[in-house]
């Protein structure tokens, strides 16, 4: 006599579930207390630090580019200008360097950056005597300035 | 235009102000009390701008210029330069380049693996003694920036997960990007300069 009901009633889950868990338990190996042993609490903490590397990844572009931005200050204040000034000085000659590399240019290449701060200077003189002009009117143009000169 | 106008501000009261005792002729004395400034110094009484330095004459500036050139285009010449650093426009970056650097580029490129590759635009050359800025590219026939490709894979796999809390939304990517390594050979400087 042979029972057969009694296998029926045997429920397969799936053969992979150790598989699966070890996916997960495999990105929190790392992790302090609980959280790198038992699923339950795995699974939530590797889910928040795939959002935070996410979220990481673009506030990383942000913050590299006002590091370069500070450092760039930093070193055109040793050479008695500001950043502002230099960067739009920059541009305004058409030199389309990018603030990491002037920083790293900075930083590694001193004397390069020397050359570019005074061609900043420079082009920075020439724009305030072409604003300041001769101190004399327009031509045509009848003033108090005129006459007292 | 309201420069132009202030300037003739600034200068109209450096000239007035020294006229003004004459009206008064009783009141003048044999020896002046305020010797030095005609005016006395407040807040408005220099325009809030730097002074302006002499101008150097434009023949003076020709002759700098000249001088500059020259020496540069000697140690060209003479190759007395040491290693050549340049600044390259490459994939939409810029990157600061040595010989035998190697540079990772974050996407495919046609070229195949041990093929030569001339890197066209460069921004900035520089040595010891001298740096040569382009303004904004340096010209085709100045310098010569040589790479090889060295390999091409792909990144390691990296997880795009967003996450809303309490609203059942879960969305996870995983984003594998191609590389190619590149080295640089050399950078060449050729000796002609105006």
């Amino acid at each position: 006599m042979v029972f057969l009901t009694l296998s029926y009633w045997i429920r397969n889950r799936g053969p992979d579930r150790y598989w699966k868990v070890q996916e997960v338990l495999k990105h929190a190996r790392h992790f302090r207390g609980r959280k790198n042993r038992c699923y339950s609490l795995a699974v939530r903490a590797v889910r928040r630090a795939f959002v935070y590397a996410t979220k990481g990844r673009k506030l990383k572009k942000r913050n590299m580019r006002t590091l370069w931005i500070t450092r760039i200050a930093a070193a055109s204040r040793e050479h008695s200008m500001k950043y502002p000034a230099l960067i739009h000085n920059l541009t305004k000659t058409s030199v389309q360097l990018n603030r990491r590399v002037i920083s790293e240019l900075a930083i590694t290449e001193p004397r390069s950056f020397l050359s570019l701060a005074k061609l900043a200077q420079a082009r920075q003189q020439e724009g305030f005597r072409a604003a300041l002009g001769d101190g004399k009117e327009p031509a045509g143009v009848f003033s108090r300035v005129v006459l007292l000169q | 235009m309201a420069l132009c106008r202030n300037v003739g501000f600034w200068r109209t009261c450096s000239v007035l102000l020294p006229r003004r005792p004459l009206l008064f002729s009783s009141a003048v004395r044999t020896q002046s009390s305020v010797s030095g400034d005609l005016v006395p110094r407040t807040s408005l009484s220099r325009p809030p701008w730097p002074e302006q330095t002499a101008l150097v004459s434009e023949e003076e500036e020709r002759s700098r210029h000249a001088a500059v050139v020259s020496t540069v285009n000697q140690k060209i010449n003479q190759r007395q330069y040491g290693r050549l650093f340049a600044v390259v426009h490459f994939a939409s970056r810029q990157w600061k380049v040595t010989d035998e650097d190697l540079i990772l580029i974050e996407n495919h490129i046609d070229a195949e693996c041990g093929e030569r590759i001339r890197m066209e635009k460069v921004l900035l050359v520089g040595a010891e003694d001298f740096t040569l800025i382009g303004r904004p590219l340096l010209g085709k026939e100045l310098v010569r920036v040589e790479a090889t490709v060295i390999e091409k894979t792909e990144s390691w796999p990296k997880v795009h997960m967003r996450f809303w809390r309490r609203h059942r939304f879960e969305r996870k990517k995983i984003i594998i990007q191609p590389q190619t390594v590149l080295r640089i050979n050399s950078i060449e400087l050729a000796p002609r300069l105006t």
